[in-house]
């Protein structure tokens, strides 16, 4: 066997080439491949410039020579072999790397701000740039998660969540660069580890270590709602009045036995958590109903939705990254691991415009990028932090973060072909 | 007149009638008479004077040629007489000249005998048994033809083969002493080797000293019982000389060998290891590291985590307490103490938050403001409502409430003992603590203190021994204290002994209590684990002799049927310790894994282990100033 037939195609017509089958040694690799192609592509147009593809057989990555990477999907040799390219993902290049004073624990970024969330108890707001431009500083203990709610012009409001067990609802005005505590959320009755703004930007939800979810409105008000503070508690009272009014949860959706680690909004009317009780559970958040429960064997760190693929991500305390169908009504059936990592996965994350990739942040100091049509190896790994890796983000721009516990947020551009996005 | 009559047929049962003078009846004489008998003993001298016999011990010969012998004891005139008086018969009693015999005669015979006297025929016409009619002459005929064909063979040959039986045919098989059962295999000639050669090697030829030595021996202890000798070939060797004497001591072999059977049990090595389910079948337990909590600079004695699992206390010999949060490995606080920290224990009640710290002589109650702000106002509200009771009484220990900046540290309560204390333990309520003071001289070695009241009272008189460590029972009032050799289990409301148990070993170093409350171990120096149920013995269960060092941590877990022990090997080994509510099963104990990973810093590995309170994992703390969490 040293020759296999094969048919190539591909959704980019750019790169199209004609729809016969060729002869190619079995024995070639990705490299012979893309050649081949480019020579196709040459033949074909004579302005064509060499293009990297990468190579996709029955939806698995090429990964090792083609007849053994047949062989190991057991592929049948005989018949024409269907080969898909696209064109290969470029690297993602290192952009920035700011410096904390103590661990990141979280990171979100949009398409103008970073805001990064540290074990100083402050949370801080970078450019992309990778300028710091400000210090969010109010809480009194560690900032677990923070999250950006919305932005109307120059002014931003924006979540911080502590081990104090409050969150607190900034306001950011970016021209004047003041900032203001709007409100600070009491009501959980342990550390918040995470929290989640729905997409309509009106709501969020925050996951704590006491078993609870809790919905709050993220509408920044004037009116006090709180009743009257407890007398005998006269030092929360003066911390109320420096850090914004005190805002009551709209909802409690209990039923996890242990604590939540992980929330997000699958649409504007489902939360998502995941939790130490191995159990990943969906809930309605107009009822507070639990719809779904999905069982795992592991604690869960961290969640991720593709809306894109609606999938489930989850990162949880063993090497693998694992992937759910949130509608699926069996329960607790894994559609695929990724394993690749040495050490818990703290941090995953869908890329925002391709249904295929996430990226992944471990214990083992490594971020991982995947395709999920890779399931054997990364696409790439990031192995820039020297310590734990706790957060990872990927904005719809393309840059993706990473921050730990070198206290290092590091950031990398990063374009997934936007022409096979859709595919 | 004497008539001779060929017999009629060899098949007739009866005596062939004989042709007979009549005799006179009072008077039978001597008659010689040819009988066909049963016996077929028939003379074949034929019409000769048999006092020609008279001679010899025989009388004549049968039809095989075999000789015919005399009675032994011929009858003389008084037997003759006797027999004529007493014998009913003796009329028709006829004295066979032939073969020396007394023949009586039937009644047809005499019969026979009347009708010839009467000059009568012979046979009567009215008998079936006719010689010649006309309907047996075909049959006569064929009989004939199938002789001469040789079909039928008249006086066939008698086997003559003697008739054997299997004399083990009915033997049982399965019997003990069977045949087969007691083959004793002949022992086997030694094969021979160089010295034998008819060329051995210069070095198998002995010497002229060595030669001598060997004829001056005994022919038993002489280690060859022939001198090797060297031939140029084969051709020139010569006869055996000792070929006979090695035969009959071949023979002396073989039987004298001792006949005894030796009974070989074949035991089949898998069947003695016990049948216990596969490790992978027992999951979770913990299998690799996960998390290492650096930060201390000395070994870190003792490790214990939060009710809620959250956080890890931990305290070390560099007199640091430092608490960590469990997840990232974070160390969030670190309290700096006056001494070498032995022994640290989070308050098992979820609803009070406070760790004991023991170094020195203190044991200091901590508030480490971790986890809900209203439980850590709780905690400082309880510690704070204490009112002194009215009457002041003399306590062993002294406590003190701390204030100003050690307050805010989080120290809330000290309590100093007279003695170095080394283990400090909470009751499962959490408002009990006891504390171990060894030593060796007084009754003073264990306290029990009640936080709410400031109370401290020591439940012994009399010294039992070094205490190495104590524990509360997790359900009921009872009280257990390891010595070095046993751990005694105290009703802590009788105020009375309960069990002993003897551990087996030299010195214990470390107990846990099963959450059940009917099984503990016992980890000792001398690289032993026992598991003792309460309810089997007093004696260990199981002895675990996986380590290969002094075992210095043993734990259970709450929820999981685990339970780790940690060694100076460096190594932790979570066994699976299955306890059934059935009280007729007995614990299923499993070792499933080793971890590894600790460094042996100064001939100390593992200090000590303790489980997280919800999760399958373990957290381990060793002399490498490292705590480990292995899920």
């Amino acid at each position: 066997m040293s020759q296999l037939q094969t048919r190539f195609f591909t959704e980019n017509k750019k790169y199209s080439v004609d729809d016969v089958p060729f002869s190619i040694p079995a024995a070639s690799e990705v490299q012979d491949l893309s050649s081949v192609i480019n020579k196709l592509l040459e033949a074909k147009n004579g302005s064509h410039s060499q293009v990297e593809f990468d190579f996709l057989v029955r939806g698995q990555f090429l990964r090792t020579s083609l007849a053994s990477h047949m062989e190991a999907e057991s592929i049948s040799t005989e018949d024409v072999v269907e080969i898909e390219y696209v064109e290969r993902f470029t690297a993602p290049q290192p952009e920035e790397c700011m410096m904390h004073d103590d661990w990141i624990s979280s990171v979100e970024a949009d398409s103008e701000w970073i805001l990064t969330g540290s074990y100083d108890k402050t949370a801080r707001i970078w450019s992309l740039e990778g300028k710091a431009v400000m210090t969010v500083a109010g809480h009194t203990d560690v900032v677990k998660d923070v999250a950006w709610v919305k932005r109307d012009g120059l002014t931003s409001l924006l979540l911080t969540a502590s081990l104090d067990q409050t969150i607190l609802l900034w306001e950011w005005n970016s021209e004047r660069n003041k900032l203001k505590a709007r409100h600070c959320c009491r009501g959980h009755a342990g550390s918040v580890d995470t929290i989640a703004t729905n997409p309509t930007r009106t709501k969020f939800c925050s996951g704590s270590w006491d078993k609870m979810l809790k919905i709050w409105s993220a509408v920044a008000t004037e009116e006090d709602e709180e009743l009257e503070e407890q007398p005998n508690r006269p030092r929360k009272k003066q911390k109320t009045e420096q850090l914004g009014l005190t805002r009551t949860p709209l909802m409690t959706l209990s039923g996890h036995n242990e604590a939540v680690s992980s929330v997000l909004w699958l649409d504007g009317e489902e939360v998502c958590s995941a939790s130490w009780d191995h159990t990943i559970r969906v809930w309605d958040a107009e009822t507070g109903e639990l719809k779904t429960t999905l069982t795992g064997s592991k604690v869960f760190n961290q969640l991720s939705y593709s809306p894109l693929c609606q999938r489930l991500a989850s990162g949880s305390t063993d090497r693998h990254v694992r992937l759910w169908d949130p509608r699926s009504k069996d329960g607790s059936l894994v559609l695929l691991s990724l394993t690749s990592h040495n050490g818990w996965v703290t941090a995953v994350k869908w890329a925002p415009s391709h249904e295929h990739q996430l990226v992944s942040g471990s214990l083992d100091n490594v971020v991982k990028l995947w395709d999920v049509r890779s399931c054997k190896a990364p696409l790439y790994d990031v192995s820039a932090h020297e310590d734990k890796v706790l957060c990872v983000d990927w904005t719809d721009s393309g840059l993706l973060l990473s921050g730990g516990a070198d206290n290092k947020l590091y950031t990398y551009r990063y374009t997934a072909c936007e022409s096979d996005a859709g595919a | 007149a004497e008539v001779f009559l060929p017999c009629r047929s060899s098949h007739q049962a009866e005596p062939a009638p004989v042709l007979f003078p009549r005799p006179p009846r009072s008077q039978l004489g001597p008659v010689s008479v040819h009988l066909t008998r049963n016996s077929d003993v028939r003379n074949t001298v034929g019409n000769i004077p048999m006092e020609w016999y008279q001679d010899y011990p025989h009388i004549g010969y049968d039809l095989d040629g075999k000789k015919i012998f005399k009675p032994i004891r011929n009858k003389d005139e008084l037997d003759e007489f006797l027999d004529k008086m007493e014998n009913p018969d003796y009329w028709r009693t006829v004295h066979d000249k032939t073969t020396a015999s007394d023949i009586r005669l039937s009644d047809e015979q005499v019969d026979l005998v009347h009708r010839l006297q009467k000059g009568q025929f012979g046979d009567q016409p009215s008998r079936h048994t006719q010689i010649h009619s006309c309907s047996s002459g075909p049959i006569v005929s064929k009989m004939v033809h199938a002789i001469k064909m040789g079909w039928i063979k008249p006086r066939k040959p008698k086997e003559t083969t003697p008739q054997y039986y299997d004399l083990w045919a009915k033997e049982d098989p399965n019997a003990i002493l069977g045949r087969h059962k007691m083959h004793v295999p002949a022992p086997k000639m030694r094969l021979p080797g160089h010295e034998e050669s008819y060329n051995p090697p210069p070095e198998y030829l002995l010497t002229e000293e060595e030669r001598l030595a060997w004829e001056q021996q005994d022919p038993e202890d002489r280690k060859l019982p022939f001198l090797p000798q060297k031939h140029s070939c084969l051709r020139a060797v010569p006869a055996f000389s000792r070929f006979i004497h090695e035969r009959f001591e071949r023979c002396l072999d073989l039987y004298l060998c001792p006949r005894q059977r030796k009974m070989r049990v074949n035991v089949n090595p898998e069947d003695l290891i016990p049948k216990l389910p596969k490790p992978k079948d027992l999951q979770p337990f913990p299998t690799t590291m996960s998390l290492v909590y650096r930060g201390h600079t000395s070994l870190v004695r003792s490790i214990s985590a939060s009710p809620t699992g959250q956080w890890l206390v931990s305290g070390s010999d560099d007199c640091t307490v430092r608490f960590w949060e469990v997840n990232t490995g974070r160390c969030l606080k670190t309290l700096e103490v006056g001494g070498a920290v032995k022994g640290v224990a989070w308050n098992p009640n979820p609803a009070v938050c406070l760790v004991a710290v023991c170094f020195e002589s203190t044991v200091l109650l901590l508030n480490p403001a971790l986890g809900d702000r209203l439980v850590v106002g709780a905690t400082d509200q309880l510690i704070t409502s204490y009112e002194p009771p009215e009457e002041d009484k003399e306590q062993a220990v002294t406590w003190a409430l701390s204030e100003g900046p050690e307050h805010d540290k989080g120290h809330r309560l000290t309590l100093t003992h007279p003695k170095g204390v080394k283990q400090v333990v909470w009751h499962g309520k959490g408002d009990y603590l006891s504390s171990v003071m060894p030593d060796n001289t007084s009754n003073l070695q264990v306290l029990i203190h009640q936080v709410s009241k400031r109370r401290t009272q020591n439940p012994f008189r009399k010294n039992k021994g070094l205490v190495q460590c104590v524990s509360f029972h997790p359900l009921r009032p009872y009280f257990f204290v390891a010595t070095q050799r046993c751990v005694r289990v105290y009703n802590l409301i009788k105020q009375e002994l309960t069990k002993k148990l003897t551990a087996n070993c030299k010195w214990i170093s470390s107990m846990a209590i099963h959450p059940g409350g009917d099984n503990l171990i016992c980890g000792s120096y001398d690289c032993r684990l026992a598991w003792f149920d309460l309810d089997l013995s007093t004696k260990p269960y199981k002895m675990l002799r996986h380590h290969k060092k002094a075992l210095r941590g043993v734990a259970y877990h709450k929820h999981y049927p685990l339970f780790a022990s940690g060694a100076d090997d460096g190594s932790v080994i979570v066994c699976h310790g299955m306890v059934y509510n059935d009280l007729l099963q007995n614990p299923l104990i499993v070792p499933v894994k080793v971890l590894r990973g600790h460094q042996i810093t100064h001939d100390l590995g593992v200090l000590d282990v303790t489980f997280h309170p919800t999760q399958p994992w373990v957290f381990s703390s060793g002399a490498d100033a490292t705590i480990r969490l292995f899920t």
